[in-house]
Order: C-alpha cells, then sequence, then structure tokens
C-alpha cells in the first residue's frame, strides 16, 4: 500500500497507520495516513524546529529560493518519477479528469518557479535580504525579518497542489514547517516533501508532513501547543474548532471556504466576444468542479449588449456540454450527488413556476446552469459544474446582492472595458472582495498574490528592529571611539 | 382512461395474486399517460425532464418526483377540491411547509393497505386484539398512518381493540390493564404505533418498573423512525427492548416503511436481524438510484430510494425519496436519511453559506 506523509527522524515501523480509501469510479487505491502518538508528535516538532534553526535559517533566502525552483523544475519534466506518480495518483484520489489534472499541475507548478519566487519575495519585502541579516530601513535603524521556527499548516480540500502556496512561503522564510494533509488530497504535500528532500538533503529534517483524523482533538491539541504560527484552511466550523486550542501567544492565520462569482459587462457580450466570454466562464466552472475558493459560483450579466444575458447563459450551457466531452466531471458519491440534485430539484421547482427563470442541464446532471431574470442575492450554486447566471440592469446592481456575504467574499472574475473595471473593481473591494482576475482566470491566481488580500509572507515573520538609538550609542562604545 | 376505469384496473391489479414484469410495466405506463394528462405541473417537471409518455417505453424511465416537490407543486389529476381526502406531511422541514397527497377516492388506498396488511402483518390470524399508539382519524383528518391504522383496527382488530393515546400522551393505566389482560387471557395482543411513541412508552414503563409478557403469537408493528420527536436508538437495542419489555420476540417485531407520498406501505419479516430486509406487494416497485442521474446504481450499492407506487394513481406513482437504501435480494435495505456530503473542497458548500447568509 502506498503510505503518504513525510517523517524525518521517524521510522515507518513506529508508526500506527491508517488507512484512507479511494474509490471515484476508475480504479480504486488505498493510502496509508501516519497517525503519531502524543510522544511522537512532541520530538518530531522539536526535530524539526531545531534543524530549522540549524540548517534553513543559515541558507540566504535567495538558496532556497533555487531549491524550491530546482524541485519545481522536476516536478515541471513529464518524465521526472515524482511527476509521474502525481500524474498517476492525483486523478484517483480526487477523481478529477486526468487530462485537466495534468494541465492545472503545469499552469500552477510554473508560478513557482524562480522569477516568480522572487516577484513573490518583492511583493511583500522592499528588500528581501531582511530574510537574511539586519537591512537599512528608510525611517532610520535597521531590521531583520525572522520566520517562525515551527510553522504549522493545516491544509484542506481536494484540489491539487493547494498546499504549495503555504508551504514554499514557510520554507522562504525559514521556517520548520509542519504540515497536515487533508484526508480529501493527500498526494501531492507528500511527494513534494521527498522531492525536496531528495534534492537538498541538507534540509531535509527542515519539514514534515503529517496526518491527523479531522476533530481529533488530542492530536490537534499536541501539533497546536508546538506551533508558533498556525496556517489553517477550512470551514468556519472547523477553524472555530482549531482556534480553541491554540496558544495565546501564537499567530492563527484563518483561510475560511471562501464565495466567487464573475460579472459580465454588456461590452463582453457582442455576437463575436460573447461565445469567447462564455467559453471562459465555463471554464471557470469546470476547473476542478468548483471545489476551489476562487471558483464562480454564479455570473451576473448586464443587460444590453447583443447578447441578452439568457442567451449568454445558454451559451454557458453550450460550453459546458462542450467541456464535459473533453474533461469529464469526477465521480461523484452517492452523498454528492444528492447535494448536487438537491440544489437542482430546488431550481427546477422555481423554474416550473416561473417563466424568468430557467434551468438548462444535462439529461445525466453533469452541469447544470440556472438562468434568472433578476439577480435577487448572491445565491451558491450546487457546486460540481452547476452555476446560476443572472441578468443585472446596471454592473452596480451585483453590489447589493453580494452584500450580506461581505467575510466571505474572495475572486471576482471581471470582463468590463478599463473604465469599467476600474469602477466596479473599487466598489466591490469595499464590499470585500479581494481579487479580481479575467474571467477565464479564476481558478489562476498569479504568482505572489494576496490570498484572501494577506501577505503571504509578511504575515509569517516577525521583525527584529534596531533602532537608531541603539546604533548612534553603540557608536560610543567602538574601540575607534575618541 | 377515466378515473373510473383506472380505479377499476387498479383494484383488479391489487387484487390479483402476483404480476408480471410486462403487466406491471403496462399499468405503470398507462398510469403516467394519465397523470401526465391530467396533472399540469407534472407534465411540465417531465417536459423539462424531456420526458414524454410517449417516449416513455419502460416504467423505470418514468421522471421521479423529489418529495420535497409535493411542497411546491399541486400534484393531483383530479381538482384538489374535490379529493375526498389529501394527506398532508407532518411539515417538520421546509418551514412548516406541508407536502400534500390528493386522493379523489380512498377505494385504491383502502385495498393496498388492506390486501397487503394481511398478508405481511396478520398473515393466517383473521383478527388479533390491538392497541394503537398513535391518535385516531377524528384528531389527525390528514394523517396517511392515522388512517392506515384505523384501517388495521377496522379490518384486523378485534371489538376490543383500543386507541391508547390521548390527548395528554400515552393513556398509561389502560395500557397496563390491556397489557395484563391479554397476559391473563392468553390471547394474542397486537401493539401498533409510531417508532417513536414505543421509546417514549418503555420509557415510561421502565421508570415505573414494569413489564409485560405477551402471549405467543402476539406482534408488534412501529412505522416512521424517531424523527426527532424521541431519542434515537439503534435498530438492534430498539427490538431488543421491545422484546425484553412486552415479551414479543424480535422476528414477530415488524417495522413498517409508509410515506404520505404514496399509497402502499413495504414491511419486513420480522426484526430478529437489522436492518432487516424490506418490499412491497406486486404493485410497488422500488430501485436504488443516484439522486442525480436517475439510474440504478449497481446492486448491493447504496443509493437513493425511488418507489414506482401504482396505488398513487392521482398524484404520481413515481417519486424520488430522501431515504438511503441497498437493493438486495428479495427487496432492499432502508439505511436512513441520505446524508450530504462533508465540503472537500474550499469552496462554501450550500449549507454553510445559508448558514453566513442566517447571520
Amino acid at each position: 500500500m502506498i503510505r503518504a506523509g513525510y517523517l524525518p527522524g521517524i521510522a515507518d515501523d513506529a508508526v500506527g497507520w491508517q488507512t484512507l480509501s479511494f474509490d471515484r469510479g476508475g480504479p480504486a487505491l488505498e493510502i496509508a495516513v501516519p497517525d503519531l502518538a502524543a510522544g511522537q508528535i512532541g520530538s518530531l516538532c522539536g526535530n524539526v524546529r531545531q534543524a530549522a534553526r540549524d540548517r534553513l535559517k543559515t541558507l540566504p533566502v535567495a538558496r532556497i529560493a533555487d531549491i524550491v525552483d530546482r524541485a519545481v523544475a522536476r516536478l515541471l519534466d513529464r518524465k521526472d518519477p515524482y511527476r509521474q506518480q502525481m500524474e498517476e495518483l492525483l486523478p484517483v484520489v480526487t477523481g478529477y479528469d486526468a487530462e485537466m489534472v495534468r494541465l492545472g499541475l503545469t499552469e500552477y507548478l510554473k508560478t513557482f518557479r524562480k522569477p516568480q519566487l522572487t516577484r513573490f519575495l518583492a511583493e511583500d519585502f522592499p528588500n528581501p535580504s531582511c530574510l537574511d541579516g539586519f537591512q537599512p530601513l528608510a525611517k532610520g535603524g535597521f531590521a531583520r525579518a525572522h520566520g517562525p521556527d515551527c510553522l504549522l499548516h493545516v491544509w484542506a480540500g481536494n484540489v491539487p497542489g493547494l498546499p504549495l502556496w503555504s508551504l514554499v512561503s514557510g520554507l522562504l522564510v525559514k521556517a520548520g514547517n509542519i504540515g497536515k494533509i487533508p484526508s480529501a488530497e493527500p498526494v501531492f504535500a507528500t511527494l513534494f516533501a521527498r522531492l525536496l528532500a531528495e534534492i537538498e538533503p541538507d534540509i531535509a529534517d527542515c519539514f514534515a508532513v503529517v496526518w491527523w483524523k479531522g476533530g481529533d482533538a488530542e492530536s490537534e491539541k499536541s501539533f497546536l501547543t508546538q506551533a508558533d504560527t498556525i496556517i489553517a484552511y477550512g470551514g468556519n466550523e472547523s477553524l472555530a474548532a482549531l482556534r480553541q486550542n491554540v496558544p495565546v501567544t501564537a499567530r492563527f492565520l484563518a483561510h475560511g471556504h471562501k464565495v466567487s462569482f464573475g460579472i459580465v459587462s454588456k461590452a463582453a457580450l457582442d455576437t463575436r466576444k460573447a461565445s469567447e466570454t462564455a467559453r471562459k466562464a465555463a471554464w471557470d466552472i469546470v476547473r476542478y468542479d468548483q471545489q476551489g475558493c476562487y471558483s464562480p459560483h454564479m455570473f451576473f450579466v448586464e443587460r444590453g449588449g447583443k447578447v441578452e444575458p439568457r442567451n449568454f447563459a445558454r451559451y454557458v450551457a453550450g460550453e459546458l456540454a462542450a467541456f464535459q466531452h473533453r474533461f469529464p466531471n469526477r465521480a461523484l458519491s452517492i452523498a454528492e450527488a444528492g447535494d448536487v440534485a438537491a440544489w437542482r430539484q430546488a431550481e427546477e421547482m422555481k423554474a416550473l413556476g416561473n417563466a424568468a427563470a430557467e434551468l438548462m442541464s444535462d439529461p445525466d446532471g453533469a452541469w447544470s446552469v440556472v438562468y434568472d431574470d433578476s439577480a435577487g442575492t448572491l445565491a451558491p450554486s450546487g457546486l460540481n459544474r452547476t452555476i446560476r447566471i443572472a441578468a443585472i440592469d446596471r454592473l452596480d446592481d451585483a453590489i447589493p446582492a453580494i452584500a450580506p456575504y461581505k467575510p466571505f467574499l474572495q475572486t471576482v472574475g471581471v470582463a468590463a472595458a478599463p473604465e469599467d473595471l476600474f469602477h466596479i473593481s473599487s466598489r466591490l473591494g469595499e464590499a470585500g472582495v479581494t481579487r479580481i482576475s479575467a474571467i477565464g482566470r479564476m481558478t489562476a491566481p498569479e504568482a505572489g498574490w494576496h490570498h484572501d488580500g494577506r501577505f503571504s509572507l509578511l504575515d509569517l515573520v516577525t521583525l527584529t528592529e534596531i533602532e537608531q538609538s541603539a546604533e548612534t550609542a553603540a557608536e560610543n562604545f567602538a574601540p575607534y571611539a575618541d | 382512461m377515466t378515473q373510473d376505469e383506472i380505479v377499476r384496473a387498479l383494484l383488479d391489479f391489487i387484487a390479483a395474486d402476483d404480476a408480471s414484469d410486462d403487466a406491471f410495466n403496462e399499468m405503470a405506463l398507462a398510469l403516467f399517460a394519465y397523470q401526465t394528462a391530467h396533472n399540469e405541473p407534472y407534465r411540465k417537471f417531465c417536459r423539462q425532464r424531456g420526458k414524454t409518455a410517449r417516449t416513455v417505453k419502460r416504467w423505470q424511465d418514468i421522471p421521479a418526483v423529489p418529495i420535497s416537490a409535493f411542497k411546491d407543486l399541486t400534484l393531483s389529476c383530479c381538482d384538489p377540491d374535490d379529493a375526498e381526502r389529501v394527506f398532508m406531511t407532518s411539515g417538520t422541514t421546509q418551514g412548516g411547509v406541508r407536502g400534500k397527497s390528493y386522493h379523489p377516492t380512498l377505494a385504491v388506498y383502502d385495498a393496498s393497505m388492506i390486501a397487503n396488511f394481511q398478508h405481511r402483518f396478520m398473515e393466517e390470524t383473521p383478527r388479533i386484539r390491538m392497541g394503537i399508539l398513535f391518535p385516531d382519524e377524528t384528531a389527525m383528518p390528514n394523517s396517511s398512518l392515522a388512517h392506515y391504522l384505523a384501517l388495521a383496527k377496522e379490518h384486523f382488530g378485534t371489538e376490543d381493540s383500543h386507541y391508547l393515546l390521548t390527548g395528554d400522551g400515552i393513556d398509561q393505566v389502560r395500557l397496563l390493564t390491556e397489557l395484563a389482560l391479554a397476559e391473563t387471557s392468553g390471547e394474542p395482543y397486537a401493539l401498533l404505533g409510531a417508532s417513536y411513541s414505543f421509546v417514549h412508552l418503555m420509557d415510561e414503563m421502565a421508570a415505573l418498573g414494569e413489564s409485560a409478557a405477551l402471549p405467543d403469537g402476539s406482534r408488534i408493528l412501529d412505522t416512521g423512525g424517531f424523527k426527532g420527536q424521541s431519542r434515537e436508538l439503534e435498530p438492534d437495542e430498539f427490538y431488543n427492548r421491545l422484546s425484553s419489555f412486552f415479551g414479543v420476540p424480535r422476528e414477530s417485531c415488524i417495522n413498517m416503511y409508509g410515506m404520505t407520498e404514496l399509497s402502499t406501505q413495504f414491511y419486513d419479516w420480522g426484526n430478529a436481524a437489522c436492518p432487516s430486509v424490506k418490499s412491497g406487494p406486486h404493485w410497488i416497485r422500488t430501485r436504488a438510484v443516484n439522486p442525480l442521474t436517475g439510474q440504478d446504481v449497481p446492486k448491493g450499492e447504496i443509493g437513493v430510494l425511488a418507489h414506482c407506487d401504482l396505488a398513487h394513481f392521482n398524484i404520481v406513482s413515481t417519486i424520488l425519496t430522501e431515504d438511503a437504501g441497498v437493493e438486495v435480494d428479495h427487496g432492499f435495505l432502508l439505511l436512513g436519511r441520505a446524508d450530504g456530503a462533508e465540503a472537500q473542497g474550499c469552496s462554501m458548500a450550500v449549507a454553510e453559506f445559508l448558514k453566513a447568509a442566517g447571520g
């Protein structure tokens, strides 16, 4: 059986293993995940912390970026055994179409090459050398940024590769990293950690990939008490449960589940551009079956273009049908199918009594588009390629529709002319939106993006400042002082 | 076909010993044609699903109406105002909106209930003394279960059968007297009622230190599960307790599975082992389906139960439940309510979204 996890300094047979089963309609797979005892958790975290101090923190940040770059280069090479394992295992584990996973991996990994990592650093640090040593400050004095000794990542979700964002951030700030793999996708982080260790054995003890059963309060507590900083992903309920056990002195960075949507202005709806916009909108829906926080739940479409919103909805339906041939949706469990069916049934009922609404749907339920003549409020989709498309008279009409969801908003895909783009973006920003992308790029954030509007690296570090007074005073004590 | 012709055909169908696949299919398609012709919301629903009476050739392809639709749509071939009786769901979900089933006549419902109850609960016994743990029909005129139990009492209960539920709850004194009488007379006794009433009853008996050893041939019928009306018991615990409190062996404890959205009930052959295999008579058929595609799941795998009940002729015959189940030899296993999935991604799911909107 395949084993997941990466536990430097702990022998496999010293660990209890639990089995996760994956059966998504294709071949079934079992993966063993490590279930550490409290004592093992303590010593693992201690070792990682110590190794990070001894090794990672002595490397210049440019060197660390080099190491990550080399690992990512290996993963971009389709002949590389690690890449091949990912291509083999990720579709089986997640159920996503193999070709979609392959394309997604490449597109995603490209954003972690050396130039992008450098940009990533520059986004947060005017002078990234402050991670290596004291650097002069404009106000006077010097500052140096220190990453945490023990950074705990609690990853969630089944979108392949998501753990890479925070893990790379942790490495760049020279933290000791402990990452908890999600039960829905234990493969990516495991393989990345092993590859990193193979490429640079010197830092092989500076990170670990672990697992515990969601809701296992005892293990959770053991890990949380070891961490200086915690980055956690998940629903608000599980984040609230986690936060209860976070030591007061630790920093807790939570990324809750999010809602994203799109806005299409009439400028994007002339006969030629409308089908292109619809294809891109459909792509945002199809990518990872809307499981990402940046995946759209809804599109608001402005009236008055050559193509009216209802027809745009039909275009999107047509594109979803076409994508179904190229990238079929993943097989759903009966429970997931039940959720999608419940959403579709509810929409079906609304459409039956109402000529202003329309349900367009694949007979086998692979995708559904609901058209609604009135914007109403932002409403959730049933996920797994289900989308609501609502007509609005003016772009600004989307703003009241999203107002109730301020803390949950993330990405908005916008298709509009420059003036409109900046106008609506400023209103969206006030409403709580943190990322605006092109339609078709909603699920592919650019390198160095500010996830949920936060600083990926800056949020992790603590500054040590040498104030000018200390520097001036030091002059008095210099051997050359007069 | 007219309504009268349908009713006559169904009464004959029910009265027959069995039905071939072809005969069932033919009747189901005739009903589908009747329902789409006389019931506009259902016709629209089917059209939206791309199905019409002309294109559907197998009963399995008749679009199944999700039971939640009974709350949104008026599903009736007759004018709802002309219905002899309207059965309503308890309205515990969806803000108290109740799903309705309109019956222009109860002739078919009653024939279905009587033939099936005799075969599955009474077996060789013509009549039995009954104690009923449920309100009567006057108290609950829109409850299909109240009507069902009234039929049971009228057609299969001895004259001294009683309702044991008053407005204040279980009539404890009456009940204990009934049990004691049964014990001394040696005549078999039957207790029938909602599953949760049995839980309350046994709790009260436990508090009083009471139990009974009902004579051989006694039996128990429970139905409906616990529905948040009592604490939840695992099936094994529930039937063990029934057996020890009333002295009725588990194989004589029958569970009936019925719904307001049906005119026919399912039974098991006792609950010596749980989950028990449920099955219905020849005028109802059940499939375990993927709720999204409507296709059968492979035999032995969990699906959502869809029933085609010919007796539910005025409303819709084919419904999609919210119950998870598995098809097995000679019937199906009922596995409780089909639960939603835990969110796998980091996008918000509907339930979470609604919670967020609610504050």
